[in-house]
């Protein structure tokens, strides 16, 4: 009765893609202990030394209260990037002069490195929470906005026809059609703008305002502490992670019905 | 035989010509798709357009339904000049044109919910239009789930749901199996029978146009121009009986394709029209 | 006739052209005015100098050689984490692309790379390699490793397996020959577009780590000026920047046209 799924899980266990990267992770982490700990153990911070530390990253409340402070901006600025960028690519996407004539800016705004602008950023928009937010806005914003655009041009025109053809205005032609069948390039946009949003954030707060797991990062490094600034690194890639994961289930989901085109 | 020209159309098309761009032809320039075509269409008449392809067919009935502007001339319903798409004149499309993200229901309320109608209102007549064309148990699906002919029974649910004076219909079953089709063609007859509604209908199949047909409107090949008029008089309803085996079925069929076919032979041989011909 | 043909769609093809460009001219102008009128009506240097003064800015910086030497330093450390991204992320991406275990085992590092942002780890970076070159190139390596190395994973897994049987048919032998001379050729146009990620990616990094250390190259001359609030010479150090990752983009799309019209 309790064999079968004792079997099973010993499959699973036995499973290559499983015990492989698992294996890997346990050389990892030895070779790093032994390195570390042989030539500076503070420095390099060997896979101990960051557990010692974390309990009393935990007890003290400084590691949750600064992904606090980062989820916060994150999340506002992201929001605000989504709604703004999905309306102004609604408008770049409708009237092709004004894509054509701000493309170029957009572009060369969206590949300068946002580090350079943030002395720009801290005259503009000071060193606190408004300077924060629109490092996590802008970049995000632009590439959702390019991405709507592009699915607004690439609209079926067949279908943009049928609603025509019922009289629709052009608001109930973009609510109906064009949005909708955007979707897809919207989802794309919303992942390229997760994680300009997420670098935006970190950006703000190691160099305007030193706050949250940018700022615990860069008083870490600061004082030499390896182990704090890993523990920093480890939570920033797991809020990345999440939002990724996060974003892909979605598009699975609201993409249902392209499910085989006909 | 019916009076041929009624006293007052439900459509006069006056004068309608069309012209397009043809690119990459130096000296081709322009093609003429339709010149100078005036057509009457009685109120709760049923005409098909026939004719080779590349006449200009559908130019025609997007010209109605204000989908394309004229270049010269001009169409009036109930004697009203035209110039914008409206639900009065409801398009059915050859590719259905479904919108794919939106459920069965949501495409036959589309229309409803354009002209600002209550959603509940949209909703039952929506309802009521599925129900009629047999798809109620699927107003929750997606158009990916159902086959073409179940695909064009929406289409022609959410034409029909805001009660049109005119259906347009372009090659509405020219994407779907042989056999659907004269399910389709029945089923559109009995929706049709006893409404009232204007129906053009344009199609390449001969049966079709006829069988379908009050009269048959024959273009010629481009540029499109009135060919000839042939008044379909076969008793209706014509589902109750084999109407393809009458001897004036077989006739009028006979009749269309000799003058089909001296244009179709000319197409043939001398490419799909002048201007192509011309910039080979 | 054909000649003709060819010819005639040109005429009225160079109008919107001409016109495209002389509204690209007037946005350009009209933005420029903008900016002009709204450092007037702001009156501060500080917060949004006049175009003027960001031109005269770029002329002096030039003039004296600073932006030169900044421009060469940024490149050197550009080129050299580029060309050390490339050569890691070939063999890794090889290894990754031909080898399951190495897939398996790997993987989920690069992965972990790819997720966290270069800003994020320039501290570590710095704190373990140290604050000198060597530093600042491991730290654009890590930038544009990635792209290069699922690029090069994806282009060797799927190489057309009948090109593999042909070559293998004329004779060629031995998993490397054929692994450079077939199964690599085939895979340009991939990495062409992992390298255009990449070349980005190093851009960024670049920017901070200079920034970072505020010592050196673009990113530390934008902010010296930042720090000491002379805005004009922080604008004109920032176009150059902008116009150089422009630059970098459209010759690595350039490069990639060009394989394209080899491969078919």
């Amino acid at each position: 009765m309790s064999a079968a799924p004792v079997r099973r899980i010993a499959r699973i266990v036995a499973r290559p893609t499983l015990w492989l990267p698992l294996l890997s992770l346990l050389v990892f982490l030895a070779v790093w202990e032994a390195v570390g700990r042989s030539v500076d153990p503070l420095l390099f911070a060997p896979p101990s030394r960051m557990a010692g530390e974390l309990p009393e990253l935990l007890s003290s409340g400084e590691l949750a209260a600064a992904t606090g402070v980062t989820l916060q901006a994150l999340v506002v600025g992201y929001l605000l990037a989504a709604v703004s960028g999905v309306l102004l690519g609604i408008a770049i996407g409708q009237w092709d002069t004004l894509g054509r004539l701000l493309g170029p800016y957009l572009f060369g705004l969206f590949s300068t490195p946002r580090v350079v602008l943030v002395p720009l950023v801290i005259l503009w928009f000071g060193i606190g929470y408004g300077g924060r937010l629109f490092l996590v806005f802008l970049w995000s914003m632009i590439a959702i906005a390019t991405t709507t655009a592009d699915g607004i041009r690439n609209a079926r025109p067949d279908l943009v026809e049928v609603a025509r053809s019922y009289g629709a205005g052009r608001a109930q032609t973009i609510l109906h059609v064009l949005l909708p069948g955007s979707i897809p390039f919207v989802l794309s946009g919303l992942r390229i703008g997760a994680e300009r949003a997420v670098v935006g954030v970190v950006i703000g707060e190691m160099f305007l305002e030193i706050t949250g797991l940018g700022g615990l990062l860069q008083d870490s490094a600061q004082s030499l502490e390896t182990a704090r600034m890993l523990w920093a690194v480890v939570v920033i890639a797991v809020i990345g992670t999440v939002l990724i994961t996060g974003l892909d289930a979605l598009e699975r989901r609201l993409s249902s019905w392209k499910a085989e085109p006909t | 035989m019916r009076d041929p020209e009624p006293a007052a159309p439900k459509i006069r098309v006056d004068g309608v010509a069309k012209f397009f761009e043809k690119g990459g032809g130096g000296d081709a320039g322009q093609v003429r798709a339709l010149d100078g075509v005036d057509l009457d269409i009685a109120p709760g008449e049923f005409l098909t357009v026939i004719g080779p392809s590349g006449c200009g067919k559908t130019t025609l009935l997007r010209i109605i339904a204000s989908l394309t502007d004229p270049d010269a001339g001009r169409v009036l319903v109930d004697g009203k000049a035209v110039d914008s798409p409206s639900p009065e004149r409801a398009m059915v499309f050859q590719s259905f044109g479904l919108f794919p993200w939106k459920t069965v229901l949501d495409n036959v309320r589309f229309p409803l919910r354009v002209r600002k109608a209550p959603l509940s209102e949209a909703t039952e007549t929506a309802m009521e239009f599925l129900g009629k064309v047999g798809l109620a148990d699927f107003a929750h699906s997606h158009p990916h789930q159902l086959s073409g002919g179940m695909q064009q029974r929406v289409g022609l649910a959410r034409a029909l749901a805001t009660d049109p004076d005119i259906l347009l219909m372009d090659e509405p079953f020219g994407a779907i199996d042989a056999q659907t089709r004269e399910l389709m063609q029945e089923e559109l007859m009995r929706l049709w029978q006893g409404s009232g509604k204007t129906v053009v209908f344009v199609t390449h199949d001969l049966d079709e146009a006829v069988l379908l047909a009050d009269r048959v409107l024959l273009l010629s090949r481009s540029p499109g121009t009135v060919r000839a008029l042939i008044p379909v008089d076969l008793p209706r309803p014509r589902w109750d009986y084999d109407v393809r085996a009458l001897p004036g079925f077989t006739d009028i069929r006979a009749r269309l394709w000799s003058m089909l076919r001296d244009d179709l032979v000319f197409a043939e041989s001398h490419g799909p029209g002048p201007a192509t011909a011309g910039a080979r | 006739m054909s000649a003709a043909a060819a010819a005639a769609p040109a005429v009225p093809r160079e109008r919107p052209r001409l016109r495209a460009a002389l509204q690209h001219a007037a946005f350009a102008l009209a933005l420029l005015a903008a900016w002009e009128i709204g450092s007037r009506l702001l009156g501060s240097a500080l917060l949004l100098p006049p175009p003027g003064a960001v031109l005269a800015a770029m002329a002096e910086l030039t003039a004296s050689g600073e932006l030169v030497v900044a421009l060469g330093q940024s490149l050197l450390l550009l080129v050299l984490g580029l060309a050390a991204a490339l050569v890691v992320g070939f063999v890794f991406g090889v290894l990754i692309g031909r080898s399951r275990i190495a897939y398996w085992t790997l993987s989920p590092y690069f992965s972990a790379l790819f997720v966290i942002p270069t800003v994020a780890l320039v501290p570590l970076v710095l704190v373990w390699f140290g604050f000198g070159m060597g530093g600042r190139v491991i730290i654009v390596l890590l930038a544009g490793l990635v792209p290069v190395l699922l690029s090069v994973a994806a282009g060797v897994r799927d190489a057309p397996g009948e090109l593999v049987e042909v070559a293998r048919s004329f004779g060629l032998r031995g998993e490397l020959r054929l692994l450079i001379q077939v199964r690599l050729r085939a895979a340009v146009p991939l990495l062409m577009s992992g390298m255009r990620l990449a070349v980005g990616r190093a851009v960024v990094g670049m920017a901070v780590a200079e920034s970072y250390l505020r010592l050196g190259g673009i990113g530390g001359l934008i902010r010296n000026y930042g720090s000491s609030f002379q805005t004009e010479y922080v604008f004109a150090a920032i176009l150059p920047l902008t116009l150089l990752g422009i630059g970098l983009s459209a010759l690595v799309g350039l490069v990639e046209r060009r394989f394209q019209r080899w491969q078919t």
